[in-house]
């Protein structure tokens, strides 16, 4: 202690015998004290640490201390070592043992404990290797994480009350002021006005008695910028007060902190009492006349009183509900007299900016907005945490490259930001700068940073129901427009979300909220719309499907559906209904209800997408129960074991005909269901085989043909009729089809491979994905050389790989231009192609294909290929890297890129055609713009799924039943009860029950199924993994 | 917890030792302008709740009306009027726990507490709340007992469960 703090010079004492200190030991140890650590119990590590060096005899070379926030809190507890500067995750008191052991006593850093990159599935030890830090420019927060947060010297040390100091010797206040209009500097509380120009009010204002207020009332869910800099270097905002009260002239400041944060106002208090000690605080301040003290005055749970005029009154003691404006807060606020208000964030900028200059600060940020922005990235992101950005970084960057992006491979759908009184912004804007004029521009605003990143899980009429929830219950209530018009909206939002929207709900909504937002009194009630109007805008669908269809696509709406599975099934499987069948050993019963929405559960149970296990809730617990795999059990079991006979019971014939085009998937779920109802079925196919894309698109050692043959037989049975080799348009005239049909379905797919147009397509040896795959399925003589080189990363692209393989290539090459883990096919069949010795080059682009002397290709020149900005479909562009070319030689090229549909036998001007070449349908009837035509599948849709296709094809048949006179009602079958076998008892983590599986060395034959499904009694095992979300 | 919250009876009877140390902290700030909520942060701390007699005391020696206090304390979600229990129980209501069955758990305990929801058992053991979701849907439904989540919770376990407390 050296008393009371006067010059430069006593600060650069403290300063200088700080460093000193510090500089006596070998290692430093930082421990981070933040509240989300302190919640993942950091003490409990601190302690290990002290004690395990002690153990050791370390205590006089290492020096450990807990800091403020680092911001990477979803990894907590954290530390870092220095001077190493590795950065060490998820301690606990045992894992921070064993890194003094390895990393203080020996020297070696225990690789296992430090910070993982997902995304890169590799450690990184060094902090500033890590990509969560890099991009990062901390102003704000330029003492968190680094400093000993409850030491005054330590923040001297760093600079400390330099900048006061200087202020109050050196500047006049119109000085000061002058110099923070130059940085720049806007509230960062979320209005975003500027610093400088609100001080020159406060100054000018004539009074004898003036105020200063720190708003640390951070009340969004979600955001906790302000609580992690007050917790972590509170004397920043200590001195940044004494600046601002000096250069308004106010002798007395307030900070205003909710009762949530007792953490913050703990070390707030002690760290002012601290400062009082040094004379930094009280009268004659640095040696001058001028006098500072500051009051923490604590909230006591209500929201409004972030707002400055309810903040006010709040101060004063009295209930927050906020006050009319003019009079503004600088002309008569706090206790009648002039008030300055600002947000905590832009406190702690400003001794920065009086240490560095204004020119320093406004280096950073954009044009129009100064500086940085800190953010509380919460929600889906890997990363979740604490961050300081430039004013003006694309959002997409701030979620995907510093946020780490989402969670467990999830889909973007939507950031929220500016809390209850924001808005959202979808992967179409992800390239926003995040400055205030342009996210205020989509309709959300940059508010005080709470950003929270929401996945595919997400529905937006919930989260719209769950804000207008919120701001219900912090609606002071002084005002009808707020107090009835929120309580309205949430009423209309929760029968929305129940399932009993109305026609006219969503208009409703925006009239009211127009309404809300012209006529509240403060910017709560102005501003509490806004979340809902915002997903609106971008989620109207959303709000459609639930008032319409009452389906919540997120599955987060419960009242709308059986099961998360079931809702996500397109076909709404009763997923958790067979699933117990299987628990209960009642296998073919099944297959059986499988059976009655989806006449395809074997094909199903090999090669669909498993949407349903993308949502299942077991996931959260250990894995997704294998749904897909049960199905495949089922069906399996049912084929070895099929009765004689069935009860089933078709309807008599009603004497109308439909026509199918197309006898894949989708043309054939149509047909069964409609012969099930009484319609004669005739089915019209092209190919000489039935099953269409299944039958010649995936190869045998996926799909056997006698599994597709199977279950083409059983809905042959049920009297659907086949024509093959009958191309409509060649064969049949489609206007006698129309003629003789009642209706049509065209369901033919899209089969032509698009072209990747660069020269040299047309060489031999270059064969399109699809048309390879066709001819090694209809056993035509393909012949291949020893290097193949396969184009694309859907599923296509590595069936192509894979046959290729099985054909005999010697190698197998796939060119890929982004990155492996953005490929669109199936994660498992990618790692079973690198099982299998094929190749995969990431980010790598064909330029063009190059002939040999017999006219053949024999090289492929390429480019390589780098990440860029975000395309609108939320995934960052791939960008070729000038002068990267490089050749590859090759003897053959599968170029599988995509597919399109192409309808010789409609001229296009007769009927409704997207630019893409699909069908324009109606989407509730799938009826084109032809009368009595109806089209499902890839051919409405372009390449989709085989479980969409089934889906539409068993929609077309309720919807041309409707067309046709009848109810729309499917005869599914008898039905079949499901028992109620759950058991009660503690669920115990399990990950799935494994499957048989092929040897890799076993599947070189083109023939052999790699995947050979269930043991029985490991598929009743699985089948009691399922969590029963069905029960209620 | 280790202040057990006094029942509005206890006040009554040993007001004068009670009322003692309240005195000290409006004293402290009977003449700086505007600290009436922190004297009801102060005087919540010392008697876990602010009932009626304990406002009328404050409004009488601050002289400000009764209202004008009850008024802030009704503004403010951190005032509670109502003693709480010894431990909150929150029955987590949230998606995955509603559908799995987070009613019927409400149902039974209201049953074993004889209480409804937001109140506090007579003994001053337990108050009954519900929570949106705590992040523990795997094992829905779920319940907090003050800081201490109960996962997979059914009907049968509950009152082993409050047999610990």
């Amino acid at each position: 202690m050296s008393g009371i703090v006067t010059t430069i010079a006593d600060l650069e004492q403290i300063k200088n015998k700080y460093l000193d200190h510090v500089s006596k030991y070998k290692c430093q140890v930082l421990i981070c004290g933040g509240a989300g650590c302190i919640s993942s119990n950091c003490a409990e590590v601190k302690d290990s640490v002290i004690e395990t060096l002690k153990k050791f005899g370390l205590e006089d070379e290492v020096l450990v201390y807990e800091t403020g926030c680092m911001g990477l809190c979803a990894v907590g507890p954290v530390m870092l070592v220095l001077p190493y500067r590795t950065f060490y995750t998820d301690l606990t008191a045992e894992s921070a043992a064993d890194i003094v052991k390895s990393h203080l006593v020996d020297g070696r850093i225990l690789m296992e404990c430090t910070y993982y990159d997902k995304s890169l599935n590799r450690h990184v030890p060094r902090i500033d290797d890590i990509e969560f830090f890099k991009d990062q420019v901390r102003i704000a927060l330029r003492n968190c994480g680094i400093m000993e947060h409850d030491n005054i010297e330590a923040y001297i040390a760093r600079d400390g009350y330099i900048a006061a100091c200087k202020a109050l010797n050196e500047k006049t206040p119109e000085e000061i002021i002058e110099e923070i209009k130059k940085s720049g500097l806007k509230g960062r509380g979320g209005a975003g006005f500027p610093t400088g120009i609100k001080w020159e009010a406060g100054f000018k204002a004539k009074s004898d008695k003036k105020f200063i207020v720190c708003n640390a009332d951070e009340g969004d869910p979600g955001a906790f910028m302000d609580r992690s800099i007050i917790e972590g270097d509170p004397h920043t905002i200590i001195e940044g007060m004494i600046i601002g009260g000096y250069a308004i002239g106010a002798n007395l400041g307030y900070v205003y902190i909710r009762a949530e944060y007792p953490i913050a106002v703990d070390r707030l208090s002690k760290a002012i009492e601290e400062a009082r000690r040094y004379g930094l605080l009280g009268q004659k301040l640095f040696g001058t006349d001028f006098a500072f003290d500051l009051e923490i005055r604590i909230g006591a749970g209500a929201f409004v009183c972030g707002e400055e005029t309810a903040l006010m009154n709040s101060i004063e003691g009295k209930r927050g509900e906020p006050r009319q404006k003019p009079p503004l807060p600088f002309q008569k606020g706090l206790f009648r007299c002039p008030t300055i208000i600002n947000n905590a964030e832009t406190l702690a900028c400003v001794p920065a900016i009086l240490l560095n200059g204004s020119e320093w600060f406004s280096q950073y940020g954009t044009k129009e907005s100064k500086g940085t922005k800190v953010f509380a990235l919460a929600g889906d992101l890997a990363n979740a945490g604490i961050v300081e950005v430039p004013v003006g970084m694309p959002l997409g960057d701030i979620l995907f490259k510093i946020g780490g992006g989402m969670k467990d491979k999830k889909k973007f759908k939507a950031a929220q930001i500016g809390g209850p009184s924001g808005g959202c912004i979808t992967q179409e804007n992800l390239n926003v700068p995040t400055d205030y004029k342009s996210i205020t521009k989509l309709g959300a605003i940059m508010g005080s940073g709470g950003l929270i990143a929401m996945n595919e899980d997400t529905c937006m009429v919930d989260t719209a129901r769950y804000f207008m929830d919120f701001i219900q219950d912090e609606s002071c209530g002084k005002c009808v427009a707020c107090r009835l018009g929120t309580k309205r909206m949430l009423e209309i939002l929760e029968r929305i979300t129940q399932g009993n929207g109305e026609e006219g709900d969503i208009e409703l909504l925006e009239e009211l909220g127009a309404t809300i937002k012209e006529t509240a009194m403060c910017g709560l009630g102005q501003s509490a719309p806004n979340p809902v109007l915002s997903t609106i805008k971008y989620f109207r669908h959303e709000y459609e499907e639930h008032i319409k269809k009452k389906y919540c696509r997120a599955g987060v709406c419960s009242e709308l559906f059986i099961s998360p599975c079931e809702n996500t099934c397109p076909a709404n499987v009763n997923v958790p209904g067979y699933i117990s069948l299987v628990a209960a050993g009642r296998f073919i019963d099944a297959y059986n209800l499988i059976r009655q929405e989806n006449p395809f559960p074997a094909v199903c149970g090999r090669i669909c997408t498993r949407p349903c296990e993308s949502k299942c809730r077991r996931r959260t617990l250990d894995e997704a129960v294998a749904i897909c795999d049960l199905k495949r059990f089922v069906a399996d079991y049912a084929y070895k074991n099929e009765k004689p006979y069935s009860n089933d019971i078709i309807f008599p014939k009603n004497g109308k005909k439909v026509a199918i085009i197309g006898a894949g998937a989708s043309g054939l779920t149509c047909g069964y269901y409609l012969v099930r109802i009484g319609y004669d079925v005739d089915v019209y196919e092209a190919e000489s085989v039935a099953g269409g894309v299944l039958a010649f698109g995936i190869p045998e050692y996926r799909l056997p043909q006698s599994v597709i043959a199977h279950e083409i037989e059983l809905i042959k049975q049920a009297g659907v009729n086949i024509f093959l080799n009958t191309e409509v348009g060649r064969d049949v005239d489609f206007q006698d089809l129309r003629k003789k049909y009642d209706a049509i379905y065209v369901a033919t797919g899209t089969q032509f491979p698009q072209r990747v147009n660069i020269p040299g397509e047309e060489l031999d040896g270059v064969i399109h994905g699809i048309n390879f795959l066709k001819n090694v399925n209809l056993k035509r003589e393909v012949k291949l050389g020893n290097t193949v080189a396969v184009i694309g990363g859907g599923n296509t692209a590595i069936d192509s790989a894979r046959t290729a393989l099985r054909l005999g290539a010697k190698k197998v090459l796939i060119l890929y231009r982004r990155t492996i883990d953005a490929m669109p096919a199936y994660e498992s069949e990618i790692h079973e192609a690198i099982a299998e010795g094929v190749e995969i080059m990431e980010l790598v682009s064909p330029v063009r294909f190059i002939g040999g002397k017999t006219g053949s290709v024999k090289k492929i020149e390429c480019i390589r290929m780098k990440l860029g900005e975000f395309d609108n479909s939320g995934r960052r562009k791939s960008i070729p890297i000038e002068g990267s070319d490089f050749i590859i030689e090759v003897d053959n090229v599968i170029p599988a890129v995509s597919q399109y549909s192409d309808l010789p036998f409609i001229r296009k001007e007769e009927i409704g055609v997207t630019s893409w070449g699909t069908f324009i349908i109606d989407e509730d009837t799938l009826m084109t713009t032809m009368d009595g035509v109806f089209a499902g599948g890839d051919v409405a849709r372009g390449p989709d799924t085989v479980i969409s296709a089934i889906a539409d094809g068993k929609k077309a048949a309720i919807s041309i039943d409707l067309y046709l006179g009848g109810k729309g009602k499917l005869n599914k079958g008898p039905k079949i009860n499901i028992p109620d076998n759950f058991d009660e008892d503690e669920i115990v983590s399990h990950e799935r029950f494994p499957l048989d599986m092929l040897p890799v060395e076993k599947r070189m034959d083109l023939d052999s199924e790699v995947v050979l499904g269930y043991h029985k009694l490991n598929a009743i095992a699985e089948s009691m993994r399922c969590l029963r979300c069905d029960r209620r | 917890m280790s202040k057990r919250p006094v029942p509005c009876t206890c006040l009554r009877s040993a007001t004068s030792s009670k009322y003692s140390e309240l005195d000290k902290i409006i004293e402290l700030y009977k003449n700086k302008e505007g600290s009436l909520i922190q004297i009801l942060h102060l005087a919540q701390e010392i008697y876990g709740h602010l009932p009626l007699e304990l406002q009328q005391y404050i409004a009488d020696s601050l002289d400000i009306p009764l209202s004008e206090v009850s008024g802030v304390i009704t503004f403010y979600s951190f005032f509670s009027t109502k003693p709480r229990g010894e431990h909150t129980i929150r029955v987590c209501l949230g998606t995955a726990c509603y559908v799995r069955g987070g009613k019927k758990i409400i149902e039974r305990l209201s049953e074993i507490l004889g209480v409804g929801l937001g109140e506090t058992t007579k003994d001053g053991r337990f108050t009954f709340e519900i929570a949106r979701c705590i992040g523990a849907c795997g094992l829905a439904p779920a319940m907090m007992i003050d800081n201490v989540v109960y996962k997979q919770v059914n009907v049968n376990k509950l009152e082993s469960i409050l047999a610990r407390y």
